[in-house]
C-alpha cells in the first residue's frame, strides 16, 4: 500500500469524490438541515420568515402523549429484539455448528433470501395469515372447531410478529457469522477439559458469539424503534408508535419542525441506550 | 448432544417455515378466484389479468424498474471507484470516510427519508423520480463499497505484477487480469444496488409526489384502502423478482464469509 | 543469454537501508542464489532488477544497458512469484500463452510455443485445467513455463520452492536445475533456505542488512566463510576464540583456545599476541573415547545425544563452552551422556572469521 503523496492525492480525490459528494448531498446535509429545521418556530412550508426556538422539544416534555409514544416505541423495539434473539440464535447455531456442506449453503441462502425482498410486501403477507378467516384462524378451527372467530390483525402481537419476521434474518446472519468463526478445536478443547453441553454453551460458545448477538441486536433495535409502516398495516390505529407520529407530522399535519424534533429525540434516545450498554458490552468482549 | 442437534435442526426448519409460510399464503391467494379471499380455493389467474389493465400499477412498475437500473449503474460505478481508492491507498481520513458509510445503513429510513424531504425542499429539488433516484443511490452506495471492498481485500496483487513481468502494459494488465478478477465483486455489488432500490419503500414514500410513484408506494396506498387479491398478485411478482436478483447475487458474491 | 550488473545500488525505506551500496555481476547462463534472513535486502535487489523497486542510487544494467527508466513490462524478464501468482481465471494454456499474446505473436506460434513450454515442464495434457485444480508442484511448473515461454533475458525466482513440502521441494530442485541448464538462461533466485541455495546455485551471495557479506561458489562459501554471520547462516558452526601464541615455520599459527587446549591453524597474516575467532563445522569434528588431548584435540564431557537417522548430534561441554558435533552413524554405536571424550579436528578445518 502506498502512502498518499501529492501524485496519489489527485487519484484518491477523483475516485472517492463523486461517491462522498453524493452522500453529502443526500445524507449528511439533509440530516443537518433536519436538525436545523427542528429548531424553527414555523414550518418551512409557511412562506413567512422563521426564527429559532426550542418549543418543539419543550412540547415533547409538556405533552405526556408523546412521552408515552416514545416509551411504547422503545418497548416495542426491545420486545422485537429479544424475540429475534430467542428465535434467531438457535437457528444460527444449527446453521453454523450442526448442518454441514451443501445443505448449509442452501439453508443459509433460504434464511437471507427474504432479508432483501420487499419489507412492505412481506408485512402485507402477514395480513393474509392474521386476518379473520385467514390461515391462523382456519388452523385454530381445525383444532378447536367451536372456538370464536379469531382476529389477530390490528393488534400489538400482530405488529410484533410482523417486525420479527422483517428483522429476524439480521439476527440469524450476524450470529451465524460469529458462531461459524469459532474454531471447532476450541469446542473440542473445552470438551476435553470436561465441559458438559450446558457449560460448554454458557461459558464458551455464547461468550464467543457475543459480538454477533450485539451487532444483530443493534441492527434490529434501531429500525424497530423507528418503524411506522408495519404498525400502520398490522396494528391499525391501536399500535401507535413514535414513528407513526413522525410520519403524520410530515404527511398529514405538515408540522415539519415538530416531526424533525421527534425524529432527533428518537435518535437521541436510541443512541443513549446503545451508549449506556456499550461499556458493559465492551468489557465482555475484550480479546474477541 | 445428538438430541440437541436434532432439536436445533428442527428449530431451524420451523424458522424457515415462519419466514416463508406467509409469503406462500399470499402468493397462493393471488391465484384464488374470490375477491374476498373466500375458500374453498379456486384457481384463477384473473387478478394477474386485472394487473395488465391497471395502468397506475404498470406505470409505477416501470418507474421502479427504471430507477433501479439507473441507480445500479450510478451506485456501482461510484461505489467501485471509492472501494478501489480504499483498497489501493492509505491516506488521512480514510477511517473516518469508511465510518461515514454506516449512518445511511444504520439510521432509520424514516429519519433519512424525512430529512431528504426537508433538505430537497430547501434547495428546491422537487419531489419526484429524480429525488427518489438521489435517495436510492445514497442508500445503495455503502453496500456497493462494502461488497466490492470485500472482493478487493482478497485480490491477489501479485498477479498484476506477474502480468507486468510477462510484458503486459498497464492497460493490458487491467483489461485482461484486473477487470476479469474484479468482475464478480462488481456484479455482486450491482445486484445488491438493484435490490436495495427495487425494494425501497420508505424513502420513495416521502419523496414521491401524488400521482408519480414507485411500485411499493403504490401498493402501500392500495393496502391502506383495503386488501384485494390484485395486491397479492403484484406482491408475488415483486417477491419473485427480488428473490431472483438475490439468487443471482449469491452466485456472484458468496455470503457468510465461507471460502 | 545475458549478463546482469548491479552497481552501487542503494534503496532506503524510512531511513532503513534495504540495499546499502550493492555491486555485483550475474554472469551469462549461471544460476545465482541470493541468500539471507528476511529483511536482508535480497528480495529488494530482485525486485529492483525486475523493475518493481526504483533505486535511490546506482544502476541495474542488463547486457550493459541501463534499465533504470524502463518499465517492468518492457524489460523482457521472466519472474516466478512466491505463491506463483497464476491467473486464477485462465486455464494452464492461457496462463502460459499470456506473455506471447500481449506481445502480439501470431496464433499458430503461440500455440506451438505453449506446447513446447508445457512439454519442457512435463505438463502436457493439463492445458485446459484451471490453476485451482492443480497440485502445488504442478502450479509451480506452470509458473515456470509461463515465465520461460517468452524467452526472457533473465529469469527471476522469488522463493521459488517455499510453498512446497520438503519431499516435493527436493524433486523440484532437481527439475529446476535440469530446465535451467536446458534453456541456459541467466537465473537469479532468492531464498532463505540455505540447503536450497547450496543445492541449486552455481554461485551464491549472502546478504545481511542490505550488504553482501560473501559471494562465491557454494562450496567455497561453505568451507571458507569470511565472517561469523556467514559461517552461522550457511550451515552450522562452532566458534572458538583464542590468542595466537606463535607462528610456526610452516606458516601455521599456534593458538591458545579460551576453552582450554591448543590449536594449530592457518591464518591470514596473523601475528603472535593477536586475538582470533575460528569457525569449526560440527561434521568436521572427530569424537573418540580412547585418545589423548593435545594440539587440535580437547577433552570434554558429553551433555546430550540426539539421534537423527543418518547422523547423531552430540553436545559436549569443553571448558566453559558447549561444542556441537555431528557423527555419521557407522557401526560404532553411540556414546552415552556423561562420558569423558576427546574432540579432535584437522588444522585445515579451522577457519578464521571476522566477528
Amino acid at each position: 500500500m502506498a502512502v498518499a503523496d501529492q501524485r496519489n492525492r489527485g487519484t484518491i480525490l477523483a475516485l472517492t469524490g463523486p461517491a462522498y459528494l453524493w452522500l453529502t448531498v443526500t445524507i449528511f446535509l439533509p440530516l443537518s438541515a433536519m436538525l436545523y429545521c427542528s429548531f424553527l418556530d414555523k414550518s418551512p412550508l409557511v412562506p413567512q420568515p422563521a426564527s429559532l426556538t426550542l418549543k418543539h422539544y419543550a412540547a415533547f416534555i409538556e405533552r405526556p402523549v408523546y412521552q408515552q409514544l416514545m416509551l411504547w416505541s422503545l418497548e416495542l423495539g426491545a420486545v422485537v429484539t429479544i424475540c429475534c434473539l430467542i428465535i434467531g440464535y438457535p437457528a444460527a447455531l444449527a446453521l453454523a455448528k450442526v448442518i454441514k456442506g451443501r445443505w448449509r449453503e442452501a439453508m443459509f441462502l433460504m434464511v437471507v433470501l427474504p432479508f432483501w425482498s420487499n419489507a412492505l410486501v412481506r408485512t402485507f403477507s402477514w395480513t393474509m395469515v392474521l386476518r379473520p378467516g385467514g390461515l391462523a384462524d382456519q388452523a385454530i378451527h381445525v383444532v378447536a372447531p367451536d372456538a370464536p372467530a379469531l382476529n389477530l390483525l390490528y393488534s400489538y402481537p400482530a405488529v410484533v410478529v410482523g417486525l420479527v419476521h422483517s428483522y429476524l434474518p439480521y439476527m440469524i446472519l450476524t450470529c451465524y457469522i460469529s458462531l461459524q468463526a469459532i474454531d471447532d478445536s476450541v469446542i473440542e478443547a473445552a470438551r476435553s477439559l470436561g465441559a458438559r453441553s450446558g457449560a460448554l454453551f454458557r461459558r464458551v460458545v455464547f461468550p464467543m458469539s457475543l459480538p454477533g448477538v450485539l451487532a444483530g441486536s443493534a441492527l434490529i433495535f434501531v429500525p424497530a424503534v423507528g418503524s411506522f409502516m408495519e404498525p400502520r398495516i398490522l396494528g391499525g390505529a391501536k399500535g401507535a408508535t413514535l414513528g407513526m407520529a413522525v410520519e403524520e407530522q410530515f404527511t398529514v399535519t405538515a408540522n415539519w419542525p415538530f416531526g424533525a424534533a421527534l425524529s432527533f429525540l428518537m435518535l437521541g434516545a436510541v443512541l443513549l441506550i446503545c451508549l449506556a450498554l456499550y461499556p458493559a458490552a465492551r468489557k465482555r468482549m475484550e480479546g474477541l | 448432544m445428538k438430541l440437541g442437534s436434532t432439536l436445533l435442526t428442527a428449530h431451524l426448519w420451523l424458522v424457515l417455515a415462519f419466514l416463508y409460510v406467509p409469503i406462500v399464503v399470499m402468493a397462493v391467494l393471488g391465484f384464488n378466484a374470490s375477491p374476498l379471499y373466500a375458500l374453498p380455493f379456486e384457481f384463477d389467474p384473473v387478478w394477474y389479468r386485472a394487473l395488465t389493465s391497471n395502468t397506475k400499477l404498470i406505470d409505477a412498475g416501470i418507474h421502479s424498474v427504471g430507477i433501479a437500473i439507473v441507480n445500479t449503474i450510478i451506485a456501482t460505478t461510484l461505489g467501485t471507484m471509492a472501494a478501489l481508492a480504499f483498497a489501493r491507498y492509505s491516506f488521512r481520513g480514510k477511517t473516518i470516510m469508511q465510518l461515514l458509510l454506516f449512518p445511511p445503513i444504520a439510521i432509520p429510513w424514516l429519519v433519512i427519508g424525512t430529512a431528504m424531504l426537508v433538505f430537497f425542499f430547501w434547495i428546491d429539488i422537487k419531489r419526484g423520480l429524480f429525488a427518489i433516484l438521489l435517495g436510492h443511490v445514497a442508500l445503495s452506495l455503502p453496500y456497493v463499497i462494502v461488497v466490492v471492498g470485500a472482493r478487493l481485500a482478497t485480490f491477489p496483487h501479485a498477479v498484476e505484477e506477474a502480468a507486468a513481468t510477462l510484458g503486459a502494459t498497464p492497460w493490458q494488465t487491467f483489461r485482461r487480469v484486473t477487470a476479469p478478477l474484479l468482475a464478480p465483486g462488481v456484479i455482486g455489488g450491482g445486484l445488491f444496488a438493484f435490490a436495495v432500490s427495487f425494494d425501497q419503500f420508505v424513502i420513495s414514500y416521502f419523496l414521491a409526489p401524488a400521482g408519480v410513484t414507485t411500485l411499493p408506494v403504490e401498493i402501500y396506498g392500495a393496502i391502506r384502502k383495503g386488501f384485494t387479491p390484485e395486491i397479492n398478485a403484484i406482491s408475488t411478482i415483486i417477491i419473485v423478482v427480488s428473490m431472483g436478483v438475490l439468487l443471482l447475487t449469491a452466485r456472484f458474491y458468496r455470503f457468510g464469509g465461507e471460502r | 543469454m545475458s549478463t546482469v550488473t548491479v552497481t552501487d545500488a542503494v534503496k532506503k525505506y524510512d531511513a532503513v537501508a534495504a540495499l546499502d551500496s550493492v555491486t555485483m555481476t550475474f554472469r551469462e547462463g549461471e544460476l545465482f542464489g541470493l541468500l539471507g534472513p528476511s529483511g536482508s535486502g535480497k528480495t529488494t535487489l530482485l525486485r529492483a532488477i525486475a523493475g518493481f523497486v526504483s533505486l535511490d542510487r546506482g544502476q541495474v544494467l542488463i547486457d550493459g544497458q541501463n534499465v533504470g527508466g524502463v518499465p517492468v513490462h518492457a524489460r523482457n524478464i521472466g519472474m516466478m512469484f512466491q505463491n506463483y501468482a497464476l491467473f486464477p481465471h485462465m486455464s494452464v494454456a492461457e496462463n502460459v500463452a499470456f506473455g506471447l499474446e500481449v506481445r502480439g505473436r501470431p496464433r499458430e506460434e503461440v500455440a506451438r510455443r505453449v506446447n513446447e513450454a508445457l512439454a519442457m515442464v512435463r505438463l502436457g495434457g493439463l492445458e485446459q485445467r484451471k490453476p485451482k485444480q492443480l497440485s502445488g508442484g504442478q502450479q509451480q511448473r506452470v509458473a515456470l513455463a509461463r515465465a520461460l515461454v517468452t524467452r526472457p533475458k533473465v529469469l527471476l525466482l522469488d522463493e521459488p520452492l517455499g510453498a512446497l513440502d520438503k519431499h516435493l521441494r527436493q524433486e523440484m530442485q532437481v527439475e529446476l536445475r535440469r530446465i535451467q541448464r536446458q534453456v541456459g538462461i541467466t537465473t537469479i533466485f532468492v531464498t532463505h533456505d540455505q540447503e536450497e541455495a547450496l543445492t541449486l546455485s552455481d554461485r551464491i551471495a549472502i546478504f545481511n542488512f542490505g550488504r553482501i557479506i560473501q559471494e562465491g561458489a557454494p562450496m567455497e562459501v561453505y568451507e571458507r566463510p569470511v565472517t561469523k554471520f556467514a559461517a552461522g547462516f550457511l550451515g552450522e558452526a562452532n566458534f572458538l576464540q583464542g590468542r595466537v601464541t606463535a607462528i610456526e615455520p610452516n606458516g601455521l599459527a599456534r593458538v591458545a583456545l579460551d576453552l582450554g587446549g591448543e590449536a594449530l591453524c592457518r591464518l591470514i597474516g596473523g601475528q603472535a599476541g593477536q586475538t582470533v575467532l575460528l569457525a569449526l563445522r560440527p561434521e568436521k569434528i572427530k569424537l573418540s573415547t580412547d585418545s589423548q588431548a593435545g594440539t587440535n584435540a580437547v577433552r570434554g564431557k558429553v551433555l546430550d545425544v540426539v539421534f537423527s537417522g543418518n547422523s547423531t548430534t552430540y553436545r559436549v561441554r569443553v571448558g566453559n563452552q558447549v561444542i556441537t558435533l555431528f557423527r555419521q552413524n557407522l557401526a560404532q554405536g553411540t556414546v552415552a551422556p556423561g562420558s569423558e571424550v576427546v574432540l579432535s579436528w584437522s588444522p585445515d578445518h579451522l577457519v578464521q572469521v571476522t566477528p
